[in-house]
């Protein structure tokens, strides 16, 4: 935009009168009908924001909260939260697991994207379909069949590992370890994250036309050229936009981690938002379980800090 | 809650109540069990908090130790307090003062098939744990050749029956000392009652998940398919399984746990509900006329006539009508709570580490020395809070 009215203003600049966004009235405006939106986020998002900030400073249990009780504690719960090692261990399994699915989310849409733009017709339809399917069925849902395949006695994975001749996997239990059990929970989470990754960047793909793949191909470009040269500029922006997305979404998935096992065996496949419902709502410890909800904030914070300054420093330049 | 109190019995209790205290209209409200706690919790802290509730008796502890319940000590020796239920007694009450009156409870028995065990020469159902092994391989030698057939369904994390198991060597979780608890997983004689839930494990022959408790999948579907001759569960478990399969019903009957000590029975976990009042009931009195109405031996037997253990009265004939519900009554003599400490709900709605250690022992990921010192220390953190 800016560049557009340099390039005119030296020609000939306007008379001041015809700009009538001058007038202060006229700049009242947009910001008049932006308010009842903004009133209406603020209230929604920001006042229990604060709240839980306010909260994580308070003791807050059964008791304080039934009777009404205001204790101002400081920065006890956050002292409570990070003297606790299972807080550490638990923080690193969540952002390790997080990168992990955020990465092989990110790969497979990808490639499941480019698939898409050279198949034709009735395949890609199909496949389409296939991954509306997978994105449109209920989380519960999803998960139950994941435990039923994954099944130590009934499940169809052991049973056809064994047909294929693997006679170790008869009876494996694969929710017998922490690492197991997080695999699975991976892969399950994989199958749900993929679909919308994968449209989102076929739809970048679509905006480079067939014509600039057929001119690549007649300047002699392979196909690991054509995708460098003509699809990555299309999808680089969207692929950051999905990876942060994801970044978001991995990090505070709490339904199927806990349905699966509950975090267990022993534990060991709690993540931070399965320890904020252990230590909230089994527990009633309201304000160590706010400190933890901020402590996410932070860490999420940390973790998209680059993308989120790209975000607010200029809205509308390319990612 | 869903499922607790019989209907004619409410009826007629806010009936009564309602004729002798005359301005008062009872509002009563029937909840789900499912998410209880986060409701009671909206509930007590509302400003029109209700005049009675029922809270599940492993809850108890928790409410009444964070004070939002009214302390009814003195008011109790008018709700039949003699004739209470012990367990119930001792989850209703912290440091040493009554804040919950017994309401019911159950306990779980061993479900079995008549026929079954007719057709495999077991005569008498088994008074001992070497009886009952016993009755196990008959079955097993009569029924073995079909391959779905299992002697005794049980998964691997049916933590209620270990605990009879652990009660039955003379053990328990868990020590009190004040209002302070300590975990005694890793005593012998809980090691022992572990063992023998292995035992009985591998000598049931069962097809169920070691990884998994016995709502997952529900053992009362796995019991109505016909091809299981025992579960042990709750008395109306049976009516669960019934339900696709009618006969059912007529072949099956129940024993109570059987203890290592022939002739007697393993203590059992019972299970059940407390009624209190939360601190901030405006009606005090009233709320505590209503628990006297209802504590009485009128209403009680109403729960022993729906097959429940009725809480404040020690008459259980109504019980001794159906076989099933007659073996539980021979049971709940000697039932047991959970330690009544605030964090044990927690324990219950969250990580449980009685189940972690029975998948491990009995998949051979721990020893057993490992398993119960893990399940003990995890179960002291759980207890700190």
């Amino acid at each position: 935009m800016t560049a557009t009215v340099d390039t005119v203003s030296p020609a000939a600049a306007p008379p001041r009168a015809a700009r009538p966004h001058r007038r202060p009235a006229g700049r009242v405006a947009p910001y008049l009908m932006l308010a009842p939106a903004v009133v209406i986020l603020i209230a929604l998002l920001g006042w229990p924001a604060l709240q839980v900030l306010g909260i994580s400073f308070r003791r807050l249990d059964l008791g304080e909260l039934v009777r009404g009780e205001v204790a101002w504690i400081g920065l006890e719960n956050y002292r409570a939260v990070l003297s606790d090692p299972e807080f550490w261990v638990i923080g690193l399994r969540t952002l390790v697991f997080t990168a992990a699915c955020v990465v092989a989310t990110v790969l497979i849409g990808l490639g499941i994207a480019v698939l898409m733009r050279h198949l034709d017709g009735f395949v890609r339809v199909a496949l389409q379909l296939a991954l509306v399917l997978a994105w449109a069925t209920p989380i519960i849902a999803t998960t139950t069949v994941f435990q039923w395949m994954f099944d130590q006695r009934y499940g169809i994975l052991n049973k056809t590992l064994v047909a294929l001749g693997f006679d170790g996997f008869a009876g494996h239990s694969w929710f017998g370890s922490g690492a197991s059990t997080m695999t699975v929970i991976g892969l399950l989470i994989l199958w749900q994250a993929v679909p919308f990754v994968a449209f989102t960047l076929y739809a970048g793909l679509l905006s480079a036309s067939k014509e600039l793949y057929e001119a690549a191909s007649i300047d002699g470009a392979g196909p690991w050229q054509s995708f460098r040269t003509v699809s990555w500029p299309a999808v680089r922006p969207l692929l950051t936009m999905v990876a942060f997305l994801s970044v978001l979404w991995d990090f505070k998935v709490f339904t199927q981690v806990w349905a699966i096992k509950q975090g267990g065996p022993d534990g060991d496949s709690t993540t931070l938002p399965v320890l904020l419902y252990l230590k909230g709502i089994s527990g009633s410890h309201f304000g160590v379980a706010a400190a933890i909800a901020v402590l996410m904030l932070l860490i999420l914070v940390a973790v998209t800090w680059r993308y989120l300054r790209l975000l607010t420093r200029s809205p509308e330049t390319e990612l | 809650m869903n499922g607790s109190a019989p209907q004619p019995l409410t009826d007629a209790l806010h009936k009564e109540f309602q004729e002798t205290h005359k301005d008062v209209t009872v509002k009563y409200e029937v909840q789900q069990w499912n998410g209880i706690q986060d409701k009671l919790t909206t509930a007590l802290a509302g400003n029109d908090a209700p005049d009675v509730i029922e809270i599940g008796n492993t809850q108890a502890p928790k409410f009444a130790a964070a004070k939002v319940l009214t302390d009814l000590t003195e008011a109790s020796s008018g709700f039949n307090k003699d004739q209470w239920l012990g367990s119930l007694k001792d989850s209703g009450s912290w440091d040493g003062k009554q804040f919950a009156v017994p309401f019911y409870a159950a306990n779980r028995l061993v479900l079995y098939r008549k026929d079954m065990f007719e057709q495999a020469g077991v005569a008498a159902v088994p008074t001992s744990r070497q009886e009952w092994l016993d009755a196990i391989s008959k079955l097993r030698a009569k029924f073995g050749a079909d391959p779905e057939f299992q002697a005794l369904y049980l998964p691997g994390q049916n933590w209620y029956t270990l605990l009879s198991f652990i009660y039955d060597e003379g053990g328990d979780i868990a020590k009190r000392d004040g209002t302070k608890f300590t975990a005694t997983l890793d005593s012998a004689q809980a090691k022992a009652g572990l063992e023998f839930y292995k035992t009985l494990q591998e000598a049931s022959g069962t097809k169920a998940p070691k990884d998994t408790d016995e709502q997952t999948p529900e053992q009362a579907g796995i019991f109505g398919q016909g091809k299981v001759a025992m579960m042990i569960a709750l008395p109306w478990e049976l009516a669960t399984a019934a339900k696709n399969n009618p006969g059912l019903t007529a072949q099956t009957s129940a024993f109570p746990i059987p203890s290592k000590n022939s002739g007697a029975t393993a203590p059992v976990f019972q299970g059940g509900s407390n009624l209190a009042v939360p601190a901030y009931s405006k009606d005090q009195d009233l709320a505590k006329d209503y628990l006297k109405l209802l504590s009485g031996a009128k209403y009680q037997s109403q729960f022993a006539k729906a097959g429940m253990i009725p809480g404040t009265s020690t008459d259980v004939a109504a019980l001794e009508a159906d076989p099933v519900n007659a073996a539980m009554a021979k049971a709940s003599r000697n039932g047991r709570a959970v330690p009544a400490t605030p964090t044990w709900g927690a324990i219950e709605a969250g990580q449980n580490p009685l189940k972690d250690m029975l998948t491990a022992y009995l998949t051979g990921a721990k020893t057993i020395g490992v398993a119960t010192a893990d399940a003990n220390s995890a179960l002291n953190k759980a207890f700190a809070g």
